[in-house]
């Protein structure tokens, strides 16, 4: 078990995480660029002291104690925590077999030829790196990780820049190696559908903070703050008006494109009444904006959009309830287990 | 094209020159007179022991350097490009000052029966101040060419540092480090100016082929010439062809 409560200095804002991670368990944390996702990884990892807290791993404190005169923290070498980046830092001088065996002093030949096979990397095992294509270098990237049998993973959006089915591929060859080692594994991510297809709990992250832990589609469906609900991709807070199930506050109701229905449903949730101001298409959808009185909501459609201007109904199913303190309005809120 | 070969050709005129100014005959004799080849092996024994102390001492700072773990590194650096560029008469002429027999240094030497003027050490100490900036900076320059992100990549897969820097930062930093080394050994074999001034004795070859030159005139000086390009120059060119090789 992985458990983390640190705090690193930045120069924009410090970052502090506290979480705890199974064995055996997948935790996303997502957020947008320069969140400090990264740096909770590095402090993890060891590549970067923390001002304060601390990391342990199985009862082993991995990180110093900085207010006592403890034994020091353990270096990067000795703590058994793999790190998988974008950029998949494979030895320019090593072919990709080489690569794969880096961290091995015995060989296995089986485990490795799993790997191989698993990643389709047979044919590419005497190329070098530099003949790699992205997708093949973080492949091979991916199982040297895995060879080296770290006590725990840790992704930093390993998978940027490749195909959304080798995204997939991956993604799903990792949680599977995850269970069957049963080590604690977390990525971050900055894309909600690649955390949410990893994570059995998700972490929202921003400006340096954990806002929200859960379920996936738990915290989707219950953000416990407006801003976290603008990170999970509510595109629209629409004010209620007093009376409209508000009990006298004044509370908005967040709308998630794939949370709305066309037409007035009452018994789902709260409806709205708008006016089409643009759309795009969207795959086989359409994604339309509409304007409710000062606040815009964008609606997902099946058939053609209508054109700007027409008035529609739209019924936000079950939608989170925000106060004017951006927290989510308790009616709204998830019951504590 | 045709103008950067006009431009290379008019660059290595000087060997041209040497090449048709010389003949078996003369090289022959003048190679073959009693004690004319101990310049050589003098030049050859302070060539190795000059490279031998700056890979022991110049390659750890060079090192440090490269990933800024010294402190004052940037005051370092700049007193390296000092020495690079400072006159080797000038060099030497303040060695004397430094480590002649009328200073501190000169007076603890002598106190171990050694001294640094007209010795072997002198010849010594005249090439490491001569070749060492050009080592540590190009050191410098091998090691940074190694992305700082592998070392840490090693240690991520269990590698202490001593491990990362022999399997990954050594092995990658080669062809620069040989380039650094070949060129430090172009430039000690060839020391002249402060050799010069602090260790005329025993002379090496840039002093046989100015002694030459100035009791027995030009033709005679040119078959030493001709020793001292072929002892300083292959190692660069073989330390050039393999780090091109190595960088693809």
């Amino acid at each position: 078990m992985l458990e983390v409560d640190v705090t690193v200095a930045r120069r924009e804002f410090p970052v502090s995480a506290r979480f705890r991670v199974e064995d055996g368990e997948c935790l996303a944390l997502f957020g947008p660029s320069g969140a400090g996702k990264t740096t909770i990884l590095e402090a993890i990892a060891g590549l970067i002291d923390p001002l304060g807290g601390r990391v342990e791993l199985d009862g082993r404190r991995l990180t110093s104690n900085p207010a006592a005169s403890g034994p020091p923290g353990l270096p990067v070498w000795r703590r058994t925590v793999g790190l998988l980046r974008q950029d998949p830092g494979l030895f320019p001088h090593l072919n990709v077999s080489q690569n794969l065996t880096y961290a091995r002093a015995r060989r296995d030949d089986t485990e490795v030829q799993r790997l191989v096979d698993q990643l389709g990397l047979g044919a590419l095992l005497k190329a070098a790196p530099r003949d790699l294509s992205g997708g093949q270098a973080q492949r091979v990237a991916l199982a040297r990780t895995l060879l080296a049998h770290h006590r725990v993973l840790l992704l930093d959006e390993p998978y940027d820049g490749l195909d959304h089915s080798l995204r997939r591929e991956l993604t799903a060859l990792v949680r599977a190696e995850v269970r069957g080692r049963g080590v604690p594994a977390i990525l971050v991510a900055h894309e909600l559908g690649e955390a949410q297809a990893f994570a059995d709990v998700l972490g929202v992250f921003d400006r340096g903070r954990l806002l929200q832990m859960g379920e996936p589609s738990e915290l989707v469906r219950h953000p416990l703050s407006r801003r976290v609900a603008e990170l999970v991709g509510y595109r629209g807070f629409v004010p209620l008006a007093a009376g409209d199930g508000t009990g006298g506050a004044a509370l908005s109701a967040g709308v998630h494109p794939d949370r709305v229905r066309l037409g007035a449903h009452p018994a789902l949730g709260h409806v709205f009444v708008g006016q089409v101001a643009a759309s795009r298409a969207l795959g086989l959808h359409w994604e339309v904006d509409v304007s409710v009185g000062a606040a815009q909501v964008t609606c997902r459609m099946d058939d053609a959009a209508p054109r700007p201007g027409t008035t529609l109904h739209l019924t936000a199913i079950d939608p989170p309830l925000f106060g004017p303190d951006g927290q989510a309005h308790l009616s709204s809120r998830p019951q504590e287990p | 094209m045709g103008g950067s070969v006009l431009v290379w050709v008019v660059l290595l005129g000087p060997l041209w020159t040497l090449l048709t100014h010389l003949s078996f005959g003369t090289l022959g004799r003048a190679l073959g007179a009693p004690g004319a080849l101990q310049p050589l092996a003098t030049s050859l024994e302070a060539g190795v022991v000059t490279l031998a102390l700056l890979v022991i001492l110049g390659s750890p700072l060079g090192y440090l350097l490269a990933r800024d773990q010294v402190p004052l590194g940037r005051l370092i650096e700049g007193g390296l490009l000092v020495m690079l560029q400072m006159p080797p008469l000038v060099i030497g002429l303040l060695l004397v000052f430094m480590v002649g027999p009328l200073t501190p240094l000169g007076h603890l030497l002598s106190g171990v029966g050694a001294s640094a003027t007209n010795t072997f050490l002198a010849l010594v100490v005249a090439e490491v101040y001569e070749a060492a900036p050009y080592y540590v900076l190009g050191a410098q320059a091998a090691v940074a060419a190694v992305e700082p992100r592998l070392e840490q990549q090693a240690a991520l897969l269990g590698d202490p540092p001593w491990r990362a820097l022999r399997r990954i930062t050594l092995p990658l930093a080669a062809p620069g480090l040989a380039m650094a080394l070949a060129t430090a050994w172009a430039r000690a074999v060839g020391a002249f100016g402060a050799v010069i001034i602090i260790a005329y004795h025993p002379y090496g070859l840039p002093l046989q082929v100015w002694t030459t030159l100035d009791q027995s005139g030009l033709p005679a000086a040119l078959p030493f010439a001709l020793v001292l390009l072929v002892v300083a120059l292959p190692l660069p060119l073989l330390a050039y062809g393999w780090s091109r090789r190595a960088r693809g």
